[in-house]
């Protein structure tokens, strides 16, 4: 065959894209590495003390990038789908929360002693556990009936339509919560033991790190949230009846699993997670309002890659890594920490493009990737 | 199997369609629906405040009669119909009926929890209940109970049989009255008759510019600039099938190149709006092969998220202060210098419209070329199956991004247009919303047709800013619409239609059978 002229360019355009992906690579390499002998033999900047203090906000962080991450991968395990509507699925459940919180610090009861206090202040297990479980709640009947609404239908469409209609769901939930719970920034009320900002001072330096009672809180909820999670996943009927269903679901349902219930049971679980993690996300960050989903949601997606999509240690660890990486990337590289999201997109794009498989999953199919 | 149960469906449908009463409510579009009542009855409504009741009680009625219209399943009798729109009617009714007694005691007992529900203002609750206090929830609770039953039992009488033949007659009597009206016409007016429409639209677009006011140039600008936009998403997303959620960093570059060379701040380079609008739309193709080359290998939702993280990179990279000397930051660049052509300057808004008309029909001409070029049926192979094209050996890295770059450099042209249009760009002019806001015009018009793209401009950008109402709503009935568009329309509105290779006439094929179960007889036709 004669190529003509324009396919001779063409041509020659075959393969240069691995060779300028890894002249990219071994760039950024070399800049990043460059960056990194400044900063630390170089200047020397911080101390132990600041390292610390990043390192345990990167886990806090890390630990809610996790929770979020186990939604997506759950989902993409039995639909091959991104719900990119996930984010807003914990900002509704951080929202629940907060009506719950705010509730009970309004209301008045007789405490211990007989002194008025809020009920938040003499019961504040009791009112974050409401408040968990009206987050938890909301946000998995939110998820249930996302699911059933708007992708049911399309199960057996092309790709990109449900995701369409998940970035549509994703809109429509944000601008619903703007719509309803009006643009402005609420704080958290948190029950008076779980104030942010105080906790345990640990002496480093001669400088005090806290380490906050919020932090450890979320730290310590999420491993026993994700610990309750395998073993759901590994031990139960419905887990195994979803492990069945991400690996086949013709053959799942030949077996007698309602393939239909499992999916929605997906989405329950990853909406539980998702509330709880929005509700820890507001008593840790106390910011509130209806945009707050979309970055955490991005970032945890993102986490949900970096470990491997569809593998759930996969996702716990990529939330964990992501989580260290942000906190402690521009301080490492010395950066502005404006450009902590940066640092984020562009884990997510390189992994994308060197290691679409990310730390822990499996070698993809063409088909999945 | 058991059909499924009849209440309990009914009631269902009675708590949904209830609770999109409520949630309407609850965002306070009650009133702004009034007010579109109002409108449409020809009354004028001063701005913030509320129409009359009987508006309210208008569109209770509306929303009553097509909840009761879409109560009933068609497929069964009339009874059990009737008894389907009995039941969700008066759930639904029962439903609103309680809300509204908590309306009430809200209102009452002057509880004010707009600091958390900010559409709960006791005027708007009041007027939900059509200022009536008690007796207005009867009124409600009969309002959705008869005018339900009468939805339903029009749909019935809408829906039958009767009904049906005699609209299909009509629909053939219609049919049949153009077709002799069309047989009168002569061959000449027959052939062309498109392009007498299309000049008709040229002249008008040529007249109206100058003769609408300032505000309807602003919108048609407006809409202009995102059918350009969407003409270069379709040479991704439609054409070569490569879902894209990152445009709006191409658009950027367009924009900021245009702005940076010619804004007495921060470099006061001055270069000229025409010479760098080149340089916008050169590098915006750069930046699409820079994208484009490392990221070739993934496709579908894999694609979209990597190109959303690279347009929110660019953007928080603008917004920062690392490059503020350069792009001026989160401040963005003011007074950007507009075009001149034969040494008159562009200052009218028409003037912009005039530009904007012109470059669509450049982009609509290299569209059409391209589309229906070698390229163009690449491009849809490549979107139809990737692995069967690369085996007819087309060559996919290629090709795609051949579309990444034509359709970037649309991007760029655009985005330099509009910040000479606004004088202003920032970097919340790039944002994620705009990617979204010009896929889902693609979506909503429908992909691969120009008056598809069109349409979809209009009706996500044009009609928001003529109904000024909804405007606080637009963004929620977005994404709606996408979830609704997909469930319902996933071509879109206006869809092109997909090259045919020939059209096989029937009577063609039984004659070629029939020629070759006789091979003997000999030809009659070539």
């Amino acid at each position: 065959m004669i190529a003509t002229k324009k396919e001779n360019f063409l041509l020659k355009l075959r393969g240069s894209g691995t060779i300028i992906r890894y002249i990219l690579g071994i760039l950024a390499g070399g800049y990043l590495l460059w960056r990194l002998y400044r900063v630390f033999i170089v200047q020397s900047a911080f101390g132990l003390e600041t390292w610390t203090r990043l390192l345990i906000a990167g886990l806090v962080i890390g630990s809610v990038y996790a929770l979020i991450a186990i939604g997506y991968t759950l989902v993409y395990g039995v639909l091959f789908m991104i719900n990119f509507a996930h984010g807003e699925v914990m900002m509704l459940g951080s929202f629940a929360g907060f009506f719950v919180l705010e509730a009970t610090r309004a209301m008045e009861v007789n405490g211990p002693g007989g002194v008025a206090t809020s009920f938040s202040n003499a019961y504040p297990g009791l009112a974050i556990l409401l408040a968990f479980v009206a987050g938890m709640s909301f946000s998995a009947l939110v998820g249930f009936y996302l699911e059933k609404i708007a992708y049911r239908p399309l199960r057996k469409a092309p790709r990109l339509i449900p995701l369409i209609s998940a970035i549509g769901a994703s809109f429509a939930l944000q601008n619903a919560a703007l719509l309803l719970f009006s643009p402005q920034t609420r704080t958290y009320q948190n029950p008076d033991i779980l104030t942010r900002g105080q906790g345990w001072r640990l002496m480093i330096n001669d400088s005090a790190v806290i380490l906050p009672y919020t932090g450890v809180f979320t730290m310590v909820l999420s491993i026993i949230l994700m610990v309750g999670l395998i073993l759901l996943v590994k031990r139960t009927r419905l887990g195994k009846s979803m492990r069945a269903v991400a690996m086949d679901k013709d053959t799942a349902a030949l077996m007698g699993i309602d393939v239909n219930k499992t999916i929605s049971n997906t989405f329950i679980i990853s909406g539980i997670l998702a509330g709880s993690a929005g509700v820890m996300w507001g008593l840790h960050n106390g910011l509130l309002h209806y945009f707050v989903g979309f970055l955490p949601g991005i970032k945890a997606f993102t986490a949900a890659v970096l470990g491997g999509i569809g593998n759930i240690p996969g996702a716990m660890l990529g939330g964990m890594v992501l989580g260290l990486l942000e906190a402690l990337g521009p301080a490492a590289l010395d950066i502005s920490f404006q450009l902590k999201d940066v640092i984020a997109f562009v884990i997510m794009i390189v992994i994308l493009i060197f290691k679409p498989s990310g730390l822990l999953g499996e070698v993809l199919s063409e088909e999945k990737v | 199997m058991k059909p499924p149960n009849l209440f309990r469906k009914s009631a269902e449908k009675g708590l949904v369609y209830s609770l999109v009463m409520i949630f309407m409510m609850m965002i306070g579009f009650h009133v702004v629906a009034a007010n579109l009542m109002s409108k449409v009855f020809g009354v004028t409504v001063l701005r913030g405040s509320i129409p009359e009741v009987r508006f309210m009680a208008f569109v209770h009625i509306l929303f009553a009669f097509l909840f009761g219209w879409g109560a009933s399943d068609r497929q069964r009798d009339k009874k059990s119909r009737i008894r389907q729109g009995l039941i969700t009617s008066l759930t639904a009714g029962g439903i609103i009926a309680l809300f509204s007694v908590l309306l009430n005691y809200l209102v009452e007992a002057q509880i004010d929890i707009r600091q958390y529900l900010t559409a709960f203002s006791a005027d708007s609750m009041r007027y939900f209940i059509l200022n009536q206090g008690q007796s207005g929830i009867f009124v409600l609770f009969a309002i959705y109970l008869f005018t339900g039953l009468l939805g339903t039992i029009l749909a019935i009488i809408f829906q039958s049989e009767k009904a049906q033949t005699s609209r299909q007659s009509l629909k053939a009597k219609i049919g049949e009255a153009a077709q002799t009206f069309s047989d009168k016409m002569p061959t000449l007016v027959k052939k062309h008759w498109k392009y007498g429409i299309y000049a008709i639209l040229v002249v008008v677009l040529l007249i109206m510019p100058m003769r609408w006011g300032s505000y309807y140039n602003f919108v048609a600008s407006v809409v202009g600039v995102y059918v350009i936009a969407g003409i270069g998403l379709n040479i991704m997303v439609g054409l070569s099938g490569q879902l894209m959620l990152g445009y709006a960093a191409f658009f950027a570059m367009g924009a900021y190149s245009v702005a940076l060379l010619n804004a007495p701040t921060p470099h006061g380079i001055m270069l000229g709006f025409w010479p760098s609008l080149l340089v916008g739309v050169v590098a915006a193709m750069i930046g699409a092969v820079l994208l484009g080359l490392p990221i070739m290998r993934l496709r579908g939702d894999y694609l979209a998220i990597v190109t959303l993280g690279f347009g929110e990179i660019i953007r928080i990279l603008l917004k920062s202060d690392l490059l503020i000397d350069f792009t001026g930051g989160p401040r963005g660049i003011h007074a950007i210098q507009g075009p001149t052509l034969f040494g008159r300057s562009f200052t009218s808004d028409s003037d912009y419209v005039y530009l904007i008309l012109v470059f669509i029909a450049i982009s609509i001409f290299i569209y059409q070329r391209l589309a229906n070029s070698r390229t163009g049926r690449a491009w849809l192979a490549i979107k139809e199956d990737p692995i069967a094209a690369q085996a007819t050996g087309i060559n996919l890295r290629g090709y795609k991004l051949l579309a990444l770059i034509i359709g970037a450099a649309f991007a760029g042209l655009v985005g330099g247009i509009a910040a000479a249009r606004n004088a202003f760009t920032g970097p919340n002019d790039h944002s994620l919303m705009v990617s979204i806001n010009v896929l889902s015009l693609l979506i909503v018009g429908g992909m691969n047709s120009i008056p598809g793209i069109v349409l979809g401009a209009f009706a996500l950008r044009g009609l928001p800013e003529i109904l000024r109402e909804v405007e606080t709503y637009r963004q929620l009935a977005f994404g709606i619409l996408l979830i609704v568009m997909m469930l319902v329309r996933p071509k879109g509105l206006w869809p092109g239609s997909r090259p045919v290779l020939e059209k096989v006439d029937e009577e063609v094929v039984e004659e070629i059978s029939t020629e070759i179960k006789k091979p003997k007889r000999k030809r009659t036709h070539a």
